[in-house]
């Protein structure tokens, strides 16, 4: 009876059955903490401004239009706003700038967990309301850059009807709330605020506010899943051109945690899972070698880069030209070819390849040369070894040097077991000492913070509309970014310049410049883009593969009979 | 026998209160960390330049809500290296009081309650770990008494077992899976735990859920039966060289008869201590099943609360296994005094 029950197959549900490997955890749209969240909260709640994955563009999703942007004076930048006009709550309340104005104080109230948000957004410095329009508003930001333009519209807005009905909030300035120091304990009216944003408990049951997305959370069993319905009258269903993301075709979105690899193929195969992104290569390549008639595979570049970085603090590692000649120890290639099946794309810098505008083409990825990296040693100073002395020696002001390396990487990462053990064998046969530290997850970070590395490798994550190298190779920036702790005049300066100018070709040229001369003082190697691969059941259609985490549109899929009877 | 169970239960809090409270201060000890992950990933290329300044207001303010910038225990040791009295207000007090009234806390990471988290994957752990426990000691049993009455096939099992025994239960679930939740081979049980439709009855849900724990308890008894069967035949095959057996066949009792009404209990008693340890293994869960099933279980829970520094869920877990393991040795205890009347003279 048993195996019956398992042998019996049933018609495809209504829903569309993604894969998730973790669990969200919370849900607290001020502090999302990993991609998971982000995704569920961009069903339920929406932002002023979208991304959109086809094309590639950034498009007014409770906004009306893209802002109005001026400058003002020679720092500042104004966002003038107007939200749709139907854009509503779940209680039928209009969404208005009062709401908006609600969020961004929320983002610095103090006594609420929100320091990613209040860290995310702390350029916004002012919002001016239009009295004569209640959903008319000026966003102030802090700079000039382009990068602004995202920053002033990429965050939820949340109900202020139901987190502030006193309207507490009102009578604090925004500017006032970011100089809130974080010591210092709230008064009473904040205090009241956080106790009531606590009670509405939207980290684990955001369905207890109203959104203003499409879907609403139908149910979460944590570690296990998270279903979302359509809202059968939702406001959006009646505009026209909004953006992929906002176009509620699926009428029940379930994401399944399945943390396993393997038992998320074999339900793909079943027919118990429709979606699978984020395939691991190998998996990926079993499913193209063994094509299943039920399967569909698709592929896209992303904006995930997998790279090295030195200790550049090191003394050994503190010149250009040892890290030069370390760089080319790495076989790119041969682990492109080996870990990913040649899915991806070398890179010569930190920009990608495909992004025709700001790569700098003249550039060429760093070779594996054991040989050359041997020359470049003797270029730095270097004393290869000898039978009485085993291992590279340099003297220096400070006494002699030795080149012994300690290889930092997360444990769980093949990708970078394999880059370690390809480093260690290339190292080896010059006589280079090098210890391999594969370090647990969290660990990893603070081993990265504390500077206990010569070489870490990891994976850094990007989107095609903000290319911000400052956290990670400015001077001027904490080591809790700056891994390497690399600061160089020239680079900070071209970091800087890139950061502020709003000139298009002008940025244009800096970045290409800050590529060369990141590629000549080489604090970070980088490998490749790594592919963005997502497998899917044959009968769901309108599924759009993007660049942009996570790497696909979810609420633009529907099953073929269900599209056909539409 | 009462005087005896209760200084047994006065040593097991107290055991339990030791272990809590050193787990407690261990991971308090590393707060930062949690600290560093309760705030956004270090480093990505979309990420705005965060200044010193705003980077240590962040902190500071996770550190205050996640209680984590009171000093740790009543005394501690100051920056210039002297002793200082940390007061009453101190974490380890307001979790000592907390968990007297019954609160183990809320998870750093999701603001739930942690017993409420527990409880939610203690039911999904006790179904599935609980009945692996009753299959693999019947199988064990049955095995064991069968190995003793018959034993020209006494070689061939115990060959079988040791080779079961040496495979890894990761690789015992993955080659599970493979097998019978594959399209291309044996397509019989779902590959993970599947979401029930919502809205359906609870009892529907239940019945659902059964095909989904077929191969996860059969990969959690295939990796309990060597060790408690191989342990079991030995001991009922040195009870059967006893002069007491001798004396049961010479009365014309049937092998199996011997076995059961006789040997098995003797036998029993090294075997209890192993019977104890399953209920600390049935509440800490199977994180390598659970994982590889896609269940929501303690084992997932509590490793992924260590990987994220979520200490008051990681020290609720710690307290209910540990509670779990000292009230199996009070039961082992108890069982020996039952089973074997010397104990109990000595006692």
């Amino acid at each position: 009876m048993l195996l019956g029950s398992c042998l019996d197959k049933h018609a495809p549900p209504a829903a569309i059955r993604i894969r998730w490997a973790h669990d969200p955890e919370t849900l607290a749209p001020l502090a999302l903490q990993n991609q998971s969240a982000m995704d569920a909260s961009n069903l339920m709640y929406l932002s002023l401004l979208q991304v959109n994955s086809k094309p590639l563009s950034i498009e007014p999703a409770l906004a009306e239009q893209l802002p109005e942007v001026g400058p003002r004076g020679d720092s500042l930048t104004t966002f003038r706003y107007t939200i749709r006009p139907n854009a509503a709550w779940d209680d039928g309340r209009p969404v208005t700038a009062a709401d908006v104005a609600c969020t961004l104080k929320l983002m610095s109230c103090p006594g609420i967990p929100n320091e990613i948000s209040r860290n995310n957004y702390s350029r916004i410095r002012q919002i001016e309301l239009n009295p004569a329009n209640s959903r008319q508003f000026t966003l102030v930001c802090q700079g000039q850059s382009p990068e602004l333009l995202l920053i002033s519209g990429d965050f939820f807005i949340l109900p202020e009807a139901v987190l502030d009905p006193q309207h507490r909030l009102r009578s604090y300035s925004l500017p006032a709330l970011q100089r809130w120091p974080a010591t210092r304990p709230p008064d009473s009216a904040l205090a009241a605020v956080a106790r009531q944003y606590q009670a509405a408990d939207l980290a684990n049951h955001p369905e207890h506010a109203p959104g203003c997305g499409p879907y609403r959370l139908a149910r979460w069993e944590k570690d296990r899943y998270l279903s979302f319905r359509s809202k059968p009258n939702w406001w959006g269903k009646a505009t026209t051109g909004l953006p992929l993301a906002l176009q509620a075709r699926a009428p029940q979105l379930d994401y399944l945690i399945i943390p396993n690899a393997s038992a998320a193929a074999l339900a793909l195969r079943r027919g118990d899972l429709d979606v699978f992104p984020q395939v691991p290569a190998a998996d990926f390549n079993r499913f193209s070698t063994n094509p299943s008639a039920d399967v569909r595979l698709y592929a896209s570049d992303s904006y995930d880069i997998a790279l090295a970085g030195f200790n550049t603090k090191r003394p050994a590692l503190a010149d250009a030209l040892t890290r030069q000649a370390l760089s080319r120890l790495f076989d790119t290639a041969g682990l492109l070819r080996g870990t990913q099946q040649g899915r991806g794309q070398r890179t010569a810098g930190l920009v990608p390849p495909f992004d025709r505008t700001n790569y700098n083409d003249s550039l060429r990825p760093v070779p594996y040369h054991p040989a050359a990296a041997r020359a470049l040693l003797l270029q730095a100073g270097w004393q290869p070894p000898t039978a009485g002395q085993p291992g590279w020696r340099r003297a220096s002001s400070r006494g002699e040097q030795k080149l012994q390396l300690a290889v930092r990487y997360r444990s769980s990462d093949e990708l970078f077991a394999t880059a370690a053990l390809q480093f260690r064998a290339a190292a080896t046969s010059l006589g280079i000492a090098v210890e391999l530290r594969p370090t647990e997850s969290a660990l990893f970070g603070k081993a990265l913070a504390d500077g206990d590395f010569d070489i870490f490798m990891r994976t850094l994550h990007g989107n095609p509309f903000a290319v911000n190298f400052a956290p990670l190779l400015h001077s001027g920036t904490s080591s809790e970014t700056n891994s390497t702790r690399f600061g160089n005049p020239a680079c900070d300066q071209f970091i800087d310049a890139v950061a502020t100018a709003n000139d298009s070709p002008q940025r244009v040229r800096q970045l290409r410049q800050l590529q060369a001369l990141l590629q000549q003082q080489a604090p970070l190697v980088p490998f490749f883009f790594l592919a963005n691969r997502v497998a899917a059941r044959r009968d769901c259609q309108g599924l759009y593969v993007s660049s942009l985490k996570p790497g696909f549109v979810a609420p633009t899929i529907e099953r073929t009979a269900a599209a056909a009877s539409r | 026998m009462v005087r005896l169970l209760l200084r047994h239960l006065g040593q097991t809090l107290l055991a339990t209160w030791l272990l809590a409270s050193v787990v407690f201060l261990l991971t308090r000890a590393d707060g930062e960390q949690a600290v560093r992950l309760a705030l956004a990933p270090a480093a990505d290329l979309s990420m705005p330049a965060v200044s010193q300044a705003e980077e240590l207001a962040s902190r500071a303010a996770a550190r205050h809500r996640l209680g984590l910038d009171r000093p740790l225990f009543y005394v501690g040791c100051s920056a210039a290296g002297s002793w200082e009295w940390g007061g009453w207000h101190n974490q380890y007090h307001q979790w000592l009081r907390a968990l007297l009234h019954g609160n183990l806390g809320t998870s750093f990471r999701s603001g739930e309650l942690v017993s409420h988290r527990l409880a939610q994957a203690l039911a999904f752990t006790l179904p599935l770990t609980g009945l692996a426990a009753v299959l693999a000691i019947l199988a064990a049993l049955v095995l064991a008494t069968g190995m003793a009455a018959f034993p020209r096939w006494q070689g061939p099992v115990r060959t079988v077992l040791v080779g079961l025994h040496s495979v890894p239960l990761f690789i015992v679930a993955l080659a599970l899976l493979l097998l019978f939740a594959n399209p291309e081979l044996l397509n019989w049980f779902p590959a993970y735990g599947a979401a029930p439709e919502v809205g359906t009855h609870a009892l529907k849900q239940f019945f659902d859920a059964l095909p989904q724990l077929v191969l996860p308890v059969a990969a959690l008894v295939l990796a309990a039966v060597p060790e408690l069967t191989l342990q079991l035949a030995s001991a009922l095959a040195h009870e059967l060289r006893q002069p007491y057996i001798v004396t049961a066949r010479a009365k014309g009792l049937r092998a199996s008869a011997v076995v059961r009404h006789h040997a098995l209990r003797n036998a029993l008693l090294p075997t209890l201590a192993q019977l104890a340890e399953l209920l600390p293994a049935m509440a800490a869960g199977a994180v390598v099943v659970e994982t590889i099933f896609a269940l929501p279980g303690m084992g997932r829970l509590l490793a992924e609360a260590a990987a994220t520094r979520d200490y008051p869920l990681l020290v609720g877990g710690v307290l209910l296994v540990g509670l779990a393991r000292l009230l199996s040795l009070l039961l082992a205890d108890l069982s020996y005094s039952w089973a074997d009347p010397r104990i109990r003279w000595k006692a």
